[in-house]
This record gives structure tokens, sequence and C-alpha cells, in this order.
């Protein structure tokens, strides 16, 4: 299935403070002025504590895949927030919005993610200043 | 004549409120995001010389700021050579913090209150916590761990829980540790409608910090909620781990 980044862009600055603290910072483990937002095919989604991540990947506008990896807040949060173990499956298409990693990798911290149809999954984004 | 003995018991329980008991603070407590200070009262009873962290819920500080407090020089030293991809390890990815830091974050709490015991289950690593509230302190053999040794007792309408045993953990989450002599006070009170939790948690440690810490914290209820098993996974760190970079990052 043919995916391709839809956006990666600076976003206006944000504050020190993480979209929800669990094992590690997010302050000092993610960029808060780094917010971008990608549409790829989902490989694999792991619904585990302390976080949960779902690997996706994206068509370059060159055709090639970047192996990209979004982590998200703690799956007892997203309970509260409408997810489940299935609100993402291997082979969906999915465009994920979330702050990269300061180290360079295709890593990042989920904000907000919508299905294919641009519906969101969930019922609200994980902000600054929510849990 | 039933009406009028429960109008003077009510008179009684109000004009002496000791009688009627501590409060009830059994429940589940969800984080409180919204005061942007503390309950007054509570804040005049921190000591002086203590530094007010402002990472209480979301906030949280980034390498190298601590918010105030004071490290010693090597504790300083230690926590410069951290990097959060340290963190990022099948070792490391799972160890609970102790709740010098773990109260304050988002994950909401369950409280059991009895006479002789006061227990509080957190959601965050399953943490489990149990104030004794008959006066004993711990023996010196007690075990230091995660959730430490508390005993409480009441000041009026204040729980206060003193705490101590506790092992060596974040006090930050940026690699500023505390060490096994941490000794920490905490109050809280219920509001005036009895649907917020307010508390201080106020913390010394003169092994690491030349002053003392404190945090303002405030949960609301939520009836009929409970904890989320934890079950912590490290197979995070294998995922992180085997992201590689992208090429044109290399």
């Amino acid at each position: 299935m043919k995916t391709k980044v839809v956006l990666l862009a600076l976003a206006p600055a944000l504050t020190a403070s993480g979209a929800a603290v669990a094992h590690h910072s997010f302050a000092a483990f993610f960029d808060p002025e780094r917010l971008v937002k990608l549409k790829g095919t989902v490989t694999d989604f792991h619904f585990t504590n302390p976080h949960g991540t779902i690997g996706f990947e994206v068509r370059g506008a060159d055709g090639k895949v970047q192996k990209w990896r979004a982590e998200t807040n703690a799956p007892v949060m997203l309970m509260r927030r409408g997810w489940t173990r299935s609100s993402v499956k291997p082979g969906d298409v999915v465009t994920i919005e979330g702050w990269t990693s300061r180290d360079g990798k295709p890593y990042m911290r989920l904000r907000q993610a919508f299905d294919a149809t641009g519906k969101p999954i969930g019922q609200q984004p994980f902000g600054q200043s929510d849990r | 004549m039933k009406w009028i003995r429960g109008s003077a018991l009510s008179l009684v329980l109000f004009a002496f409120p000791a009688l009627a008991g501590p409060p009830d603070l059994s429940g589940f407590w969800a984080l409180d995001v919204q005061p942007k200070t503390g309950d007054p009262a509570l804040m005049a009873k921190l000591p002086p010389n203590t530094a007010v962290l402002g990472d209480t819920g979301a906030n949280e500080y980034p390498s190298g700021e601590y918010g105030g407090l004071k490290p010693k020089p090597d504790a300083l030293a230690k926590a410069k050579k951290w990097k959060p991809e340290d963190e990022m390890t099948l070792q490391r990815v799972c160890a609970a913090p102790s709740l010098v830091y773990s109260i304050q974050g988002p994950f909401p709490v369950e409280i059991y209150q009895t006479p002789q015991l006061i227990v509080f289950k957190y959601e965050y690593f399953d943490q489990v916590r149990i104030v004794f509230m008959d006066g004993k302190h711990p023996p010196e053999s007690a075990p230091h761990s995660k959730t430490g040794h508390s005993i409480g007792h009441w000041e009026g309408d204040e729980l206060v829980v003193d705490t101590t045993h506790f092992a060596p953990a974040t006090i930050t989450n940026n690699g500023l540790d505390h060490s096994d002599q941490i000794h920490v006070v905490e109050r809280y009170k219920l509001s005036p409608d009895g649907k917020k939790l307010m508390a201080t948690q106020w913390f010394e440690d003169p092994a690491v910090l030349d002053n003392a810490g404190a945090r303002y914290i405030q949960w609301v209820k939520r009836e009929g909620e409970h904890v989320f098993p934890y079950d912590c996974d490290p197979s995070l760190a294998v995922e992180y781990q085997q992201t590689e970079k992208l090429e044109d990052a290399k």
C-alpha cells in the first residue's frame, strides 16, 4: 500500500512539559518543539505499560520506506481515552502526530492518531497538560 | 424524638468536630491537573529552606534542571552524567521509581482507610503502600523499599504521614537520585466539599541535598472507578533499541 509523508514541520514553541510521564521523562527524551505528522502503514501495535508503541512504515517522496515507531502514553491512560488493544492493527493506514525523540531516531511520542478515513483514534489527543 | 436526637448529635459534631472522627479519605482519586497554586494552609506549613518543585502532574524538568533543589557536588556530578537513553534498557525500563517521585504523576490511586491502617493502592507500577496508624516507628532492621515505611497520625482534619526506609530512586526523573536516608512528610486533607484531596509532600535528604524539597499535589474523587493493573513490560526497550536511525540522519 502506498503511503507518504503528509507533513513534517516544526511546531510553535511548546513548554518543556510532557504529554504524560510514565517511566522516562518526556522533557528529557522528546523534543517538545518538534511536532511531526506522518501517514503510514501499521506493522505492529504493542499495548503494554509503561508505554504502548505503534510501528509503522512511511513511504517518502523518493519512494523509500522509513520505519517509524510511535510511543504512546501508558495504556492504562489510553484506555481512559477510549483506546483498546484492537484500536490499531497491522495493515491499517494511519496518520500519527507526535513529538520526535531528541536522539534523531525515527521515534516519537504520540499526540494523536487518525484512521484511514481521518477519524481520530480515541476520544481526544494527548496534550501538554493532560494525562 | 428521633429528629430531636439527630439534631442534637449534629449540633455536638458541629461544635466539636473531633468527636466526628477523622475524615474518610477512602475512594478512587485521579490527579487534578487544574490547580496552579497550593492550598494556602498546607503550603504555610512547609518548613523554611524548602524548594517547591513545579513538576507535579504533567510538568517535568528537562535534563539539568532540578526545580530549585540544591544537590551536593557528588549528586550533581552523577545527575549531569545521566542521559535519557540510559533508561531505555531491559534492566531500567521497568525499574519503578520510589513514592518520592511516583505519587505526583498522572496515575490514579485508591485509598482504603481503617483506624489502624490506611492503604494507598497506586496504579503506577502497581505500588501498594500501608500507612501504620499505631504510632510505632519501624525497627532499624526494616527493609528499604520503593514504597518505604510509613507511619501516620491525624492532626485535626489532616493526615500526616512520615516515611523513611526508602530504597534509592529518582527525585525528578532526570538523573537526580535520592539516597536511602531520605525522609518524607506528607500532609493530606479534603476540600470542604470532600471532592478533592489536597496534599503536600516534603522531603529532606542530607546525603544528597543542601536544602529540602516539596510538591503540592491535588486529586479529584471519581466514584465507581478503579486503578488498572500496570504489569510493566520491558519489551519497549527492545523496540526502541531496534529502531534504527534514518539514513539521512546518520
